[in-house]
């Protein structure tokens, strides 16, 4: 068997996580609304961080909305770890720092979930929920939630 | 000029007949006819031909989001349609209606501000908007199919997050009353514009954006909608303490429409079958009078014993009929897929009820059986497909009543049912729900002068009807509101509560607080924002204890100024708005008497209604009290009192020279 890289084996600290329940979410895009407005300064649900995927004529919300993995894959993946991708101190939030990541993608190809929650914009830079790295009052998202779907579960609970 | 904030800077215009496609710059309509309905109105003002009719080439219909479309700003998902209307009555004019749902912040992702549709297709045809462009597709494949179909054809075609708009066969068959549908139940119901886009044989538009609203001052634009988003959070102004409605909504509730933070609309999943499976859907959302096939409706009832006498014999007591989950939402949902607005048993469940009591149990040999849901479930396919009887009720029960040979007592219960516009009463305080005075004052006010039943204008005067504690008796409105501090928060608002206290005094100050909420209505379907949350004159409570402890009911009228200032990076006050809003329904006005000869006769139109008692209160008016609350209505908004048309002061005021020059040159300005 061949030895894993000496990093790889590295205890990475855990991360709070926000969890996303489709029974309460009714897929009105508030959070991405939020999202994208306080990351980038205009509303989109292609540039927001969470993504529900409403069915409307099924009445199903389902969610795209970053795990941060205990074992994050995305961030073993990243040939700038710690610089590009990173882990946030406070949160333990697996967060991509925009000036040091090249766009190389290997952090995307490396999600696990089934709907990768590592996003490109048009520009090519890739983009990923940061917890909303030092926002006094936590994630946007769950704070402007109107049905109480989006919840944060600090690390360690 | 750079990047549009709030604006997405472009409108579509395609032509249905030439099949071409071009653009042109938002910039030139913006700020001042701020979006929406606003800009709409200008373009019909450049556009539309008088003599157009509703199935002409030449007929312009128009699908427009505003700035606060796609946006954080609380309710702000919602677009309005406009057009040519076949529905309206006594002739088709330009019209609008306004819908929630996800298409109209799809648009703005995909670049537009709004689409502008002109011509006839060849052959059934859809269009595909996305981001940035736009193509004519063929739909062959879907005509004929339901709007539940069509939409689940286009979303497996372009994605499921693709947002679909689209006529089923109601609109494709031309039945005046058609409705645009999107999504379970989302649509443009009372003014039947689906009947237009049946004649322009475009099925739907299926529109998919990958772009974002751009925000001058993201921080200040998040603050001030969390904010905004708190002082509505009770819910919509429709009672003074939350219901399921607001925050946060009930569980078994649904938004009408994205960025919305509201629960307005009961959700029905997976309902098992009624009568029949195969309406398309097993869920369904009912939100306001769509649901009465559901759940009925006693605001039907009038007038109450002690006011019945004054109605002549004419009218009488019924309520609405609802079947329950199962049945109502089968029948609902047939509705929505055939195209045609479920709201219409409200007015024709009565009706029929008339005559039958009247000795008329059958039309044309069709039996009348309003109490059994088989009854309705063949009606309504029958005027989707215009077949025996439903050719006739395709027409809408005031055009149907025309035509049919009946006794003069139910062509007038007719009319009472559809005062005016070839509208349902809604708002009135006679056909359907109790306004007690001054409400129903304000809200025939609206509807003299409107194109349509003015939604958005009433629903902000006629929600107060609810606060009010004196008139209903215990039977609606609120007990734990005291009046007094009603009055105090008009009177901190507006300067004066004499716009609000009841009964017939001080007309001038009711009549400017008409204008004012008018005004304000305009900016409503212009921003686009919930006519059941704005203006926010009243603040809603979370508790009756937290009501009573309240020194006043002040909401925030600036509310809508504050978001749109950060927004768009432009300085605007209230005072803007209100002044655009003036300027949008004087334009608006200016159309209708250019292509349609308005007058102050017009207006007067439906009068008679009012001089029936208000089923709550009964108030009523005569003929020269009506003239002397419209002579001053007319004064306050800057218009000529003989004629009813704006004078060249007041347009140039509005910044509308070139309207008041062109009224002029066909001698139709005072």
């Amino acid at each position: 068997m061949a030895k894993l890289p000496k990093e790889i084996t590295l205890e990475v600290p855990k991360s709070g996580v926000i969890i996303h329940n489709p029974t309460l979410c009714r897929g009105c895009g508030i959070c991405e609304l939020a999202c994208s407005a306080y990351h980038k300064g205009e509303c989109s649900s292609f540039l927001s961080r969470i993504h529900i995927n409403a069915e409307d004529l099924d009445l199903d919300f389902p969610a795209v909305v970053c795990a941060q993995c205990n074992s994050p894959s995305c961030y073993f993946a990243c040939p700038l770890k710690d610089s590009a991708l990173c882990i946030d101190n406070e949160t333990g939030a697996r967060y991509i720092n925009e000036d040091e990541c090249t766009g190389c993608g290997e952090c995307a190809e490396a999600c696990p979930l089934p709907n990768p929650a590592i996003w490109q914009t048009s520009n090519g830079e890739f983009f990923k929920c940061d917890l909303c790295k030092g926002r006094k009052g936590g994630p946007i998202c769950i704070e402007v939630c109107p049905r109480n779907a989006l919840t944060f579960v600090a690390r360690g609970k | 000029m750079g990047k549009m904030h709030g604006w997405a800077g472009k409108i579509l215009k395609v032509d249905l007949t030439t099949r071409r496609i071009e653009t042109e710059d938002t910039a030139k309509y913006v700020p001042q006819y701020v979006g929406g309905k606003g800009i709409a109105t200008r373009i019909a003002w450049e556009e539309l031909k008088p003599g157009t009719g509703p199935y002409d080439a030449e007929n312009i219909l128009m699908f427009f989001n505003g700035p606060f479309t796609g946006t954080l700003a609380p309710t702000s998902g919602r677009g309005v349609v406009c057009g040519v209307s076949a529905r309206t009555y006594p002739t088709p004019w330009f019209t609008y209606g306004t819908m929630g749902g996800d298409w109209a912040a799809e648009l703005k992702f995909a670049g537009f501000d709004g689409v502008i549709v002109k011509g006839i297709s060849e052959r059934p045809a859809y269009l595909w908007v996305n981001d940035g462009k736009a193509q004519i597709k063929d739909a062959d494949r879907l005509w004929g199919l339901d709007t539940f179909c069509t939409q689940r054809m286009l979303k497996a075609a372009h994605g499921e997050q693709s947002q679909v708009l689209c006529i089923g066969p109601a609109g494709e068959n031309l039945v005046r009353w058609a409705s645009i549908q999107h999504k379970l139940s989302n649509a443009i119901g009372d003014a039947g514009l689906g009947a237009v886009m049946g004649a322009k044989k475009l099925k739907a538009i299926a529109i998919l954006g990958t772009g974002g609203v751009k925000i001058a001052r993201p921080a200040g634009f998040i603050r001030a909608c969390m904010e905004i988003t708190d002082l509505i959070s009770s819910g919509p102004t429709v009672t003074p303490v939350r219901d399921s409605r607001g925050r946060p909504p009930g569980p078994n509730t649904l938004p009408c429409s994205f960025g919305c933070p509201m629960g307005c609309g009961k959700m029905f999943k997976n309902i098992p079958a009624g009568i029949e499976v195969g309406s398309g859907t097993r869920n369904m959302m009912a939100h306001c009078e769509d649901g009465v096939f559901i759940s009925g409706d006693n605001k039907t009832n009038y007038p109450p014993k002690d006011i019945a006498k004054d109605y002549k014999g004419d009218m009488y007591t019924r309520e609405t009929k609802g079947f329950g989950d199962k049945i109502g939402t089968e029948i609902q949902a047939l509705c929505e897929g055939l195209g045609i607005s479920s709201a219409f048993n409200l007015n024709l469940y009565p009706w029929f009820w008339q005559c039958i009591e009247n000795g008329v149990t059958e039309l044309n040999s069709y039996k009348l059986e309003p109490d059994n849901p088989r009854f309705w479930y063949d009606l309504v396919k029958k005027i989707a497909y215009r077949e025996g009887i439903g050719d006739i009720f395709a027409e809408d029960l005031i055009r149907a009543s025309d035509k049919l040979n009946l006794p003069d007592i139910l062509k007038k219960a007719a009319c009472f049912q559809f005062p005016l516009w070839g509208q349902p009463d809604h708002r009135l305080g006679r056909a359907y729900e109790s306004q007690p005075s001054p409400i129903w004052i304000h809200t025939s006010l609206h509807w003299a002068i409107d194109s349509r039943d003015p939604m958005a204008s009433h629903h902000q005067s006629s929600f107060v009807s609810m606060w009010f504690p004196l008139h209903h008796e215990g039977k609606a409105g609120s007990p734990d509101v005291d009046f007094n501090k009603l009055m105090a928060t008009y009177a901190k608002t507006f300067g004066t509560a004499a716009g609000m206290e009841p009964g017939f005094e001080n007309i001038d100050d009711k009549t400017k607080l008409t204008v004012w909420l008018d005004n304000r209505a305009q900016i409503k379907d212009s921003l686009l924002l919930c006519d059941w949350c704005f203006p926010r004159i009243l603040r809603g409570f979370n508790s009756k204890e937290e009501l009573k402890a309240a020194e006043d009911y002040c909401g925030d009228i600036d509310a809508e100024a504050k978001m749109l200032s950060p927004l768009t990076g432009l300085k605007i006050t209230s005072a803007d708005l209100g002044k655009a809003g003036d300027r949008i329904r004087n334009l608006d006005r200016a159309l209708h008497i250019r292509n349609y000869d308005r007058s102050r006769e017009l207006d007067s139109s439906g009068e008679w209604v009012c001089e029936y008692p208000e089923k709550s209160d009964g108030t009523k008016w005569d003929k020269s009290l009506f003239n002397k609350i419209l002579d001053s209505y007319y004064n306050n908004r800057g218009w000529d009192k003989k004629t009813g048309r704006p004078t060249r002061a007041k347009l140039e005021e509005l910044g509308l020279k070139d309207v008041a020059d062109k009224l002029a040159s066909i001698g139709k300005l005072p």
